[in-house]
């Protein structure tokens, strides 16, 4: 955990080089070359598509690239299954269907992992779940089901499972697309506080609002290829991409 | 809820008449349209009909005695013969392994506190209490054996307190518990020439119900794991395994059980050491096993692929490693989806047990044939026997997919 102290003095937490993905034949990501700083919230946002989903996927080797580079906290991807364990115990991740396991109550979805990977005892797991579920806003549901808690309130429980893990990196694919309004501003509260809480962040959504008010750097994608990437100021104000100026007039 | 504190609008009205209570139900059910009016009038005297003359045959007609002869033979066979136990009374040995049973499912409604165990324990113990009232002869059916019936009663209790007041009472002692209750009584009915008092009975004198329902519980029990293990082996990414897998799996499904059964006694010893100790019981036991794994194993199989593929996604995010993942997420899941089917498979295993006469064994269907071919003067309470023997096959079905749905209600699989 302490891994990123000893990253060389760079304080770039994610690193890509020239990454590409292929689907078969389906050319999905280009040569993404990029780096995340440590505790930045980066907002990806593009068409329908574009390659966005897969290519937070890869961060945490959901899917695996086929070229280039990916060094996330100081350990490259690589097909070494102890990395890609290391990794995704330090990389938490927040799905658009929100995949709580409908078998176990919220309590028991939180604390699962941190018992079964990080071997935390079970009594010290249920306080970590408390605190968390107190963090994001809900209280006294811990032995519900999932499906008896509403969407919003499940998204924020599924933040609460990835948050327990303790990771240093949250990565979040729409995380409001399949909410109601009322329930999508409670669950960008929760990803306002945590990055303030200093958490690196890389967020795919089209939730303008929270990009400009949130965002330290936005990335456009388009057919597998980053763009545009730069500060919402600079994004909203004066893109520099035609692709990115049309996707935003369509947008917002 | 809300229509309450809403001071505006209508207030609700209670439905017409023609969609409440049983004019309702029975003019949406029954007597929608013409037709299927008829169709139930048509119905009704045709159940009306078979049920008076089911009744009178069952009751007036019918000469039950053929049961009340063959009696314990239909529970154990030529278990307790001569030719099985020389020179002594071996009844005792089943009874005392039905008491085991009792016990544990005392030890289970002891650690559950009452709901379905209990209901099922108290049920089984004082069925088997009631067979002690008999109105058999006492040379006929003796003390001691309705004693030994009569203990199911207090076994199911020893077993209540024993979960409750010892450290025996976890789920996980008492699973244990089971086990080790399960080779008990194959050891009891068994015996061996080094156990005083258990002097051996060889497996081809075991019989009756007995014999399907060790067949039956020995069957299920392994068949469990070995289907999760070929299921998992299936979807496995090495090929190899992935193969003997398939191979393994379409064999069994596409060959008759009795098949199996026939080439047991051939191809099983094949796959021993000579001295290993071996008899057609376990032979029959080893293909029936497997034959019901290969179905189990598609079943658990198809409950995986049904899954969301976002649980594992998730699972496999938080760094749980895929063993982890199969096991804490998956599994139960997909478990949980296809109990029907497994039950279903459960209940087939069960009734497939009979097919063991293939093999010359007097399972309770082949016991009462040989019975009637035996004594020709019984050759007309044929169907009272074998209706009779479907009630019994009935009887333990029924209570499997009973608690199957309840068990199923407990998960919650409708919730998802
Ligand atoms: N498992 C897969 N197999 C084949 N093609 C895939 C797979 N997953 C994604 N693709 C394709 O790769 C491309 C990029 O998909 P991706 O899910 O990354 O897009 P996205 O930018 O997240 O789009 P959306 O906004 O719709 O979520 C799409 O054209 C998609 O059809
Ligand atoms: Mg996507």
């Amino acid at each position: 955990m302490e891994a990123q102290e000893t990253n060389n003095g760079s304080e770039d937490i994610i690193i890509c080089r020239d990454v590409h993905k292929w689907y078969g034949s389906f050319h999905a990501l280009r040569g993404i070359t990029t780096s995340i700083g440590k505790a930045q919230v980066v907002v990806v946002f593009g068409p329908s598509g574009s390659g966005k989903s897969t290519f937070i996927r890869t961060i945490n080797r959901l899917e695996e690239h086929q070229r280039g580079q990916i060094i996330v906290d100081g350990i490259e991807l690589t097909n070494d299954v102890r990395n890609i364990d290391a990794i995704r115990r330090d990389v938490g991740m927040v799905f658009q269907s929100f995949n709580l396991f409908p078998h176990l109550t919220v309590m028991d979805n939180i604390i699962l992992a941190p018992m079964k990977v990080r071997k935390m005892p079970r009594d010290e797991a249920r306080q970590v779940a408390l605190d968390l579920l107190d963090r994001v806003g809900i209280t006294e549901q811990s032995e519900k089901y999932p499906t008896q808690l509403s969407g919003g309130q499940q998204q924020r429980v599924a933040i609460a499972r990835a948050l327990a893990m303790q990771p240093n990196i949250m990565l979040f694919d729409e995380p409001t697309s399949a909410l109601d309004p009322e329930m999508i501003k409670e669950v960008l509260e929760v990803m306002k506080e945590l990055a303030s809480s200093g958490m690196t962040m890389v967020v795919v959504s089209h939730e303008m609002g929270f990009a400009r008010e949130v965002a330290d750097r936005m990335m456009m994608f388009d057919q597998g290829s980053i763009v545009e990437d730069g500060s919402p100021e600079q994004i909203f104000e004066n893109p520099q991409s035609d692709r990115t100026k049309l996707f935003l007039s369509q947008i917002l | 809820m809300a229509a309450e504190v809403r001071p505006v609008g209508n207030p609700p009205l209670p439905p017409p008449i023609l969609e409440r209570g049983v004019i309702g139900w029975m003019h949406a059910n029954l007597f929608s349209t013409w037709f299927s009016g008829a169709l139930t009038a048509v119905s009704c005297l045709v159940i009306g009909a078979a049920a008076i003359f089911g009744i009178n045959w069952i009751l007036f007609n019918a000469d039950w005695s053929v049961i009340a002869t063959l009696g314990g033979q239909l529970v154990i066979g030529q278990y307790n013969t001569e030719l099985a136990c020389p020179g002594q009374n071996c009844f005792w040995r089943p009874q005392v392994s039905v008491l085991l049973v009792t016990l544990i499912l005392g030890m289970m409604w002891g650690l559950a506190g009452g709901g379905l165990p209990k209901r099922m324990g108290i049920a089984v113990a004082v069925i088997l209490s009631a067979f002690a009232l008999l109105p058999y002869s006492f040379e006929r059916m003796g003390m001691d054996v309705r004693l030994l019936l009569g203990a199911n009663i207090p076994a199911l209790g020893i077993g209540w307190a024993i979960a409750r007041y010892t450290p025996l009472g976890t789920s996980r002692n008492v699973a244990l518990s089971a086990v080790v209750v399960f080779v008990a009584i194959l050891l009891l009915v068994r015996g061996g020439p080094a156990i005083p008092g258990l002097e051996p009975v060889s497996v081809r004198h075991w019989g009756g119900l007995m014999l399907n329902l060790i067949l039956a519980v020995g069957g299920i029990a392994f068949s469990f794991p070995i289907g999760i293990a070929l299921a998992l082996g299936r979807r496995s990414s090495l090929p190899v395994v992935k193969l003997l897998c398939v191979v393994f799996i379409e064999v069994f499904r596409g060959v008759p059980l009795i098949t199996l059964l026939f080439m047991s006694q051939v191809l099983v010893p094949l796959a021993f050491p000579e001295n290993f100790p071996q008899n057609s019981l376990f032979r029959a036991a080893i293909v029936i096993t497997l034959f019901s794994s290969a179905y189990m194993a598609e079943n658990i199989r198809g409950g995986l692929q049904a899954l969301h593929p976002g649980q594992a996604e998730a699972a496999r995010a938080l760094g749980l490693p895929s063993w982890q993942t199969m096991l804490f997420i998956s599994l139960p899941q997909a478990i949980r989806n296809v109990i029907p089917a497994i039950v279903g498979q459960f209940i087939a295993l069960f009734k497939d047990t009979s097919l063991v006469y293939i093999i010359g064994m007097l399972d309770v269907v082949e016991i009462s044939r040989a019975f009637i071919q035996g004594n020709p003067e019984y050759l007309a309470s044929t169907k009272e026997l074998f209706l009779f023997l479907g009630l019994v096959f009935w009887v333990f079905t029924y209570s499997m997919s009973y608690v199957s749905r309840r068990v199923e209600e407990n998960l919650g699989v409708g919730r998802r």
